[in-house]
């Protein structure tokens, strides 16, 4: 930020060690810097510092006086009209006074000239032209001149212009009808092309009216651009006045001036319908209103989406007919296929004899979700094991995901013995799901449920559903329960269990016996197992072929039989058996076969 | 700060939370639903963004830092901010842009109502005094500023107004994030 020249070089007449300088050391640290003028000291030695004050104090005799800067510079506005004031002590004649601003988010940096404020007289100057960035900071200062002296320059004034500006006066305009009042508020800057206030629809508007009467007391509302009183005096001056607000930035507006405007006498007209109400369950909507005449009277319901009222502009060509409900003559009317979810609405009865009469009602407004009731919900009972359990259908029927979505339905459930003797407190449980299990159920009762939708969020809850009542069964009481079981594995143990251990011992016992035998052969016959069965043991004695005396001894396989057969056959045959059994045993085992088989016989 | 006036402020404190929860319970419930409407009647109200508008896109550079979520109060001051210049904006010379009506007039009645909830509800007993806000305060007024001018320079022309509605769909986006989580 370059230092201005003017700031310290044309000031001849300081001509002091003190000097105020302003700027030098500090640049501005963005918008949301603030700047402040230092006063830059130089270091002076010991001894003058005795000398000092009395350099301070200005001599009256002295040629050159100090100029003072000015000093608590302010802004102010009233939508876009911004002037700057000051104060200043010096002395009034010839004194005037120059201003610079400064806004950095310009590309141009540095100090410029202050249209609209250079060499004024006064001590305020208007500077609306300046500034046409109404969100941007500004910096601000003022010095004053009196012939070649200039003073110092103020303290730098840092201001957003939408913070400082002031919300202007509105336009009012009054109509007075059969007994009401219809006001018509315009925006502060209704016909401006530069606007401070944009965003025009976003004022609150705040009726203040009295009559105009001694005992005058101020009633205070907040109403829409085109809107009406009602509830006044006939016959009367009410006096009125209208500000703009914006609430979120705490701003209030000033006041328009005073406009006052007389009643009329109200005409009681019997035509109109009467206690226009709304009744909502479950999302259903029904507007409902009372005739007073009986006779010949058609009815118009009519609709208007909330919104059209914040507009500026008058609304009465924006309300709709609710289809099925025109020219009818029943005094109620089915609104749920204009009403949605989300918004406002506002709802009259026009009321129609002939073709010239007509008269509208009150206007009623509906919030859907506030103005809605919740129906009870559905309830069954089932039982299982020793559990209770509740199955809730939720309300609403056709409109039950709407309500679900937008209410965030719970439920309470309300369950009890019902006991003849016993006065039993009823138990409570909510649940967010529409099944609920009660797990202490005592056999043998009766039990008794009944359950109510409620939505957290909106504070609103149903009627308590029907009750429903269910008997619990016999208790089946654990130790018969364990005795059975007991009994049932015993018997399987019995019957099955036991019978397959013998089989499975059984069948081991066989197999242990054949392949892994316990008893062992004769040791006298050992090697038997090695020798094939056709060939059986013969006699050493087949060689001698002598005629002796000698017992033979045969064993054949048996093993116990041992034929002694008598010498002279068995030794002719033997002989001849003998030599062939010698070569030839298949042969020869024959031959002895058949001889001992003989032998035998 | 003697004992006494931490009791008074404690109590006005207390006072100011039950008062609060006793009629706003429903806002954030609400919010998310007028939020989740409002997106779906945007897309609803007009086509495809056309082709040809495509080389008039500008930035407009949301000041997305004002929806950050240090402070729950500093944030729905901002979401009201942005609902009412959304509403702002879409109230008049829509002629050019041969949107539906209906669908129209539905949308701004959702976003008519949060207003209205969120004045009741959080501008009344929201400080005045923090500067912090004022700040978000002055950039979202600067934001919508430009759309503003973006609008009135192309005479509300059909590109100005689809490029606005793209625009105002990221806005709603980005809230409808911060909503969800604020309520996590």
């Amino acid at each position: 930020m370059a230092e201005p020249g003017a700031g310290t070089a044309a000031e001849p007449g300081q001509g002091r060690t003190e000097e105020p300088g302003d700027g030098c050391t500090e640049e501005p640290e963005g918008p949301r810097g603030r700047w402040t003028a230092e006063r830059r000291r130089l270091r002076v030695p010991g001894g003058l510092w005795l000398v000092l004050p009395l350099l301070l104090v200005p001599l009256p005799c002295a040629g050159q006086s100090r100029l003072p800067s000015p000093a608590r510079l302010r802004v102010q506005a009233v939508n876009t009209n911004f002037s700057l004031s000051w104060e200043h002590g010096g002395s009034a004649r010839g004194v005037t006074f120059s201003a610079q601003f400064q806004w950095p988010e310009l590309k141009e940096t540095g100090w410029q000239e202050l249209p609209g404020c250079q060499a004024v007289a006064g001590t305020g100057c208007d500077i609306s032209s300046a500034i046409s960035e109404y969100y941007d900071y500004h910096y601000v200062r003022v010095r004053a001149q009196a012939g070649p002296l200039l003073s110092p320059w103020s303290e730098v004034l840092e201001m957003v212009p939408e913070h400082v500006a002031q919300i202007g006066p509105p336009g009012l305009e009054l109509q007075s009808t059969n007994g009401v009042v219809k006001v018509m508020v315009s925006p502060p800057e209704a016909n401006q092309k530069t606007k401070m206030w944009i965003n025009d629809l976003s004022f609150k508007y705040n009726l203040v009216f009295w009559e105009n009467s001694s005992h005058a007391q101020l009633q205070s509302k907040t109403i829409f651009p085109v809107d009406t009183v009602d509830d006044l005096a006939p016959d009367s001056t009410y006096c009125f006045k209208v500000q703009a607000n914006l609430p979120s930035e705490g701003k209030q507006g000033l006041f328009s001036p005073v406009s006052c405007v007389k009643t009329s006498q109200k005409v009681n007209d019997l035509l109109c319908a009467t206690n226009v109400s709304v009744q909502a369950l479950n999302m259903k909507f029904h507007l409902l209103w009372d005739a007073q005449e009986n006779q010949g009277v058609n009815y118009n319901v009519q609709y208007l989406l909330g919104f059209w009222k914040k507009l500026n502009d008058d609304y009465s060509d924006k309300w709709l007919s609710v289809p099925r409900c025109e020219n009818i003559t029943s005094t109620s009317c089915n609104l749920s296929s204009v009403i949605t979810t989300t918004g406002f609405f506002y709802l009259r009865v026009q009321a129609r004899e002939g073709h010239n009469k007509s008269c509208f009602s009150r206007e009623v407004k509906v919030d859907p979700l506030k103005t809605n009731e919740i129906g009870p919900p559905g309830v069954r009972l089932d039982l299982s094991d020793s559990l209770l359990h509740i199955i809730i259908s939720p309300p609403g029927g056709a409109e039950e995901e709407v309500m679900r979505d937008h209410y965030h339905l719970s439920y309470r459930i309300l369950y009890w013995k019902n006991s003849s003797d016993m006065e039993e407190e009823a138990k409570q449980k909510e649940v967010k799901q529409t099944i609920a299990t009660v797990s202490d159920v005592s056999p043998s009762t009766l039990y008794c449920v009944k359950v109510q939708a409620f939505s957290e969020p909106y504070n609103k809850s149903s009627a308590y559903s029907n009750q429903e009542c269910i008997h619990t069964p016999a208790g089946t009481s654990l130790p018969l329960i364990i005795f059975g079981v007991f009994t049932g594995a015993l018997l399987f143990v019995l019957l099955v269990a036991t019978p397959l251990v013998l089989l499975l011992y059984q069948a081991y016992n066989k197999i242990k016996y054949v392949f892994f035998p316990s008893c062992q052969p004769p040791m006298n016959i050992e090697g038997f197992g090695a020798l094939p069965f056709s060939t059986p043991y013969l006699s050493a004695a087949e060689e001698s072929v002598e005629n002796c005396c000698v017992i033979e001894s045969m064993v054949t396989e048996e093993g116990n039989q041992i034929v002694f057969a008598d010498y002279k056959h068995s030794k002719q045959s033997s002989r001849d058996s003998g030599n062939y059994s010698n070569d030839d045993n298949t042969s020869g085992s024959k031959g002895s076969k058949d001889t001992l088989e003989k032998e035998m016989v | 700060m003697n004992t006494f006036g931490l009791i008074q402020i404690g109590l006005i404190l207390s006072s100011t939370t039950i008062i609060s929860s006793l009629q706003c319970n429903h806002l954030p419930l609400q919010q998310r639903k007028v939020i989740e409407n409002s997106l779906r009647l945007l897309d609803k109200m007009g086509k495809e963004f056309p082709q040809q508008c495509l080389r008039e896109k500008m930035s407009f550079r949301f000041p997305a830092q004002v929806l950050q979520p240090r402070q729950k109060e500093a944030v729905e001051v901002a979401i009201e901010e942005i609902f009412q210049h959304i509403f702002y904006i879409f109230s008049k010379n829509l002629t050019l842009a041969a949107w539906d009506g209906t669908v129209l007039d539905q949308f701004q009645n959702g976003l008519y109502l949060q207003i209205e909830q969120l004045e009741a509800c959080v501008i009344e007993k929201h400080t005045q005094h923090c500067r912090s806000k004022d700040v978000s305060r002055l950039k979202l007024k600067k934001y919508f500023q430009k759309i503003d001018c973006f609008l009135k320079d192309k005479q509300h022309d059909l590109c100005s107004w689809e490029i606005s509605r793209a625009e105002m769909r990221k806005c709603l986006q980005l809230i409808d994030k911060v909503t969800r989580k604020l309520k996590n």
